[in-house]
């Protein structure tokens, strides 16, 4: 993959990157760490001298997007957020080339000796945790991690016990700050990729399945069901552009509402896209599921219920 | 009033940034308190206070943004235009009393109206000396404007027009009516359909108002019985007008009043002000089921935003908007509805012995409440709102 950042846009950048995801799906991680990191996928948004493509954030939304949109299973918006993190050290060079494997604890800390919400940690290297000044990157072989499967028993969430952890690098307090709306931005582009594809799903389902003689989508109460799934897919399509937007003086805008939002959208659109397809949308073949589970275990791990409080405490707070 | 007569207004060209912040500063310097509804001092403006208002915003260089110079406005593009609008938006004043000249009536004249229509109509509205109201809607025709009946009948040089329109805005206060009309019959449908600017004082125009559930009577039923216009108060030929109508609601869906989201964004600080000025009801807001609505209303608040920028972005852009506008509309009229629902709950604690500010909250927010359920029903309900974006935007198909 080629990059051209002077004339490239983040949404020309799109299709290259689902056919570098499409490619990987089907492969056990350490494959699809490699062939990610061939396509330049893993760097996007890191360093050319580490050997990212040196793209901004918003390069990376179509990747994530381009994730959620074909259900892969890897930590890619991890891989993409400790590349960027680590972007001063040779950690960035390892996750760039597919070498390692990093994902992120988003609950709990090393003092606490536990952490809680990391994704795919029985295949990983290296565990971020946050710690009392910031976060410690672990090495994943120093701690023990025990699956979660309440939510998703095929991709569980895993706890982390941490007992003698070895650390491998650290960020500051600044810098875990960084990340975490780095990955508002990142997960919020893989949840709209979820909650589109859902969408899609659900209006080409309904416009071939036929009951009393007529498409499912010919019926008002399916197309408006259909219309509203569209609008708050638009709305947190919009809400994370502007996100990626620097605001009317310069400054960077953060990303959490476009993320609760775009949390809640999602939900809203893949539960209706599973309920449009009837008894089918209840089975385990047809694989929306996997989607609902995606969007719920990010919930999770950011305790989005929570969040949205801190949310309407800050704008209380300010007013 | 004291308004700046003759404020210097910045060149675009030379200070983008300082546009903006002509229109902050002009506006916190002569926004009377009274007008503004956390206040205090609030009260109902006259209407010809909202119209020395309305037109000193225009000499102010902030009505009639993106109309061209040759009419009246200032020829400026949509970024300024929303630019100005997120500052209009972001102080709690009252609505324009002129919406339909300026973002109905005007846009329409300009697309099909002749020179002397827009030389005669347009920096009239701007300069707040004219108003105008919608005749579009009809006791059988409300969505549906297929089955439209007032009719008009060329005889010679004019047109003879009977028939009744409903829920027309404004109307007891209208200069001219944008009075939509079939030359056929029903079986037409959509042809034939003729636009017309009916001054108000016509003989044979009754203006009957109608009470409504905010307990105002702001619109009405209008009677046409033998009014006689000339041709010169049509506006385009028949076909012409209300095909151009159709692109110019779909734009103005999108574009009319982009201040919405900066002023819920005000009208949420406002709530929380009320609140905090008032022991009882800022103990509510430490309760997380009230932070936790305040939150996702913030979320939604925020996409909003993201809807009507990203559509000046893209009109900006030469691209068309088209159904799009579908959106916006059925977003923040839900949005809003959705807004007030939870302002109500607030203010329905407010007693007697409530701060003085809480109790205005009361008052406004309330009456908000109330008409926040028209906004998912004009400029098209909720329902067309989602047929128009299933069948034009999805493109689903309505049958195998």
């Amino acid at each position: 993959m080629s990059h051209q950042q002077d004339s490239l846009r983040p949404e020309e950048f799109a299709e290259a990157a689902a056919a570098a995801v499409a490619d990987v799906l089907g492969r056990d991680a350490r494959q699809a760490a490699a062939v990610l990191a061939a396509s330049g996928l893993s760097g996007v948004c890191a360093p050319e001298e580490r050997g990212g493509l040196g793209l901004g954030l918003e390069f990376g939304v179509p990747v994530c997007e381009a994730a959620g949109k074909l259900q892969l299973h890897f930590p890619l918006v991890e891989q993409l957020l400790l590349a960027r993190a680590f972007a001063d050290s040779d950690i960035a060079d390892a996750l760039i080339a597919g070498k390692k494997i990093g994902v992120i604890a988003w609950q709990g800390s090393v003092q606490q000796k536990s952490a809680t919400h990391a994704a795919f940690a029985d295949a990983c290297d290296w565990i971020l945790v946050a710690d009392e000044d910031g976060a410690s990157l672990l090495q994943a072989q120093s701690v023990s991690v025990h699956a979660n499967d309440a939510i998703d028993p095929e991709f569980p969430l895993f706890d982390i016990a941490i007992e003698a952890p070895v650390i491998q690098a650290r960020l500051s307090a600044k810098a875990w700050d960084a990340l975490k709306n780095d990955a508002y931005v990142l997960y919020a582009g893989f949840i709209n990729g979820l909650g589109g594809q859902a969408l899609e799903q659900a209006a080409e389902y309904t416009a071939t399945r036929v009951q009393f003689s007529r498409p499912l989508s010919a019926k008002q109460v399916v197309r408006h069901t259909l219309a509203r799934m569209r609008l708050l897919h638009e709305a947190s399509t919009a809400a994370l552009q502007r996100a990626l937007l620097k605001n009317e003086y310069s400054a960077v805008r953060s990303a959490e509402t476009a993320f609760s939002g775009a949390i809640g959208n999602a939900v809203f659109i893949i539960e209706k896209a599973i309920h449009l397809h009837g008894g089918m949308g209840f089975t385990w073949e047809l694989p929306l599921h996997y989607s609902l589970r995606d969007v719920r275990k990010i919930e999770a791990a950011f305790n989005n219920g929570h969040q949205l409080e801190n949310l309407g405490a800050q704008f209380i707070a300010a007013a | 009033m004291d308004f700046h007569s003759n404020p210097i207004i910045p060149d675009t060209a030379t200070a983008p940034d300082a546009y903006r912040t002509h229109a902050r500063e002009w506006l916190k310097d002569n926004l009377p308190s009274y007008m503004r509804s956390d206040s205090l001092d609030y009260r109902t403006p006259t209407l010809e206070e909202s119209s020395a208002w309305e037109a000193a915003m225009y000499r102010a260089g902030l009505a009639g943004m993106t109309w061209p110079k040759t009419y009246g406005g200032h020829g400026l593009s949509l970024r300024e235009h929303l630019a100005v609008n997120k500052e209009i938006g972001a102080l709690p004043m009252p609505e324009s009393v002129s919406s339909i000249g300026k973002e109905l009536a005007g846009p329409i004249i300009m697309t099909v109206g002749t020179e002397v229509q827009k030389q005669s109509f347009l920096p009239a509205i701007l300069e707040m000396r004219e108003y105008w109201c919608q005749g579009f809607s009809e006791p059988d025709a409300g969505s549906d404007l297929v089955r439209l009946r007032t009719r008009a009948v060329q005889e010679g040089d004019s047109w003879r027009i009977n028939g009744q329109k409903i829920w027309t805005s404004g109307a007891a206060k209208a200069h001219y009516c944008l009075l939509l009309t079939r030359t056929g019959t029903v079986a037409d449908k959509h042809r034939g359909l003729l636009m017309f600017a009916v001054p108000m004082n016509t003989p044979g125009i009754r203006v009957v108002p109608i009470r409504s559930i905010d307990n105002k009577e702001s619109f009405a039923e209008v009677f046409f019985d033998d009014v006689v216009v000339p041709d010169s108060a049509r506006l385009g030929a028949p076909d012409e007008g209300w095909s151009a109508a159709i692109r110019v609601l779909s734009i103005e869906r999108a574009t009319n009043r982009m201040y919405r989201a900066w002023r819920f964004e005000c009208e949420l600080r406002q709530l929380i002000q009320a609140c905090k000025s008032d022991a009882q009801l800022s103990r509510r807001l430490q309760e997380t089921y009230y932070q936790r609505r305040i939150g996702q209303l913030v979320c939604e608040i925020d996409a909003l935003k993201g809807l009507v920028e990203r559509s000046v972005e893209q009109l900006m852009n030469g691209e068309a908007i088209g159904a799009r506008g579908s959106l916006t509309k059925l977003f923040w009229s839900e949005c809003h509805q959705a807004f007030m629902a939870l302002a109500q709950e607030i203010v329905s604690q407010v007693g007697p012995s409530s701060s003085p500010l809480a109790q205005r909250a009361r008052k406004h927010f309330t009456t908000a409440y109330l008409f926040s359920h028209a906004e998912t029903i004009y400029a098209g309900t909720t329902e067309v709102q989602l047929d128009i974006i299933a069948q034009r935007i999805m493109q689903l198909p309505k049958d195998i």
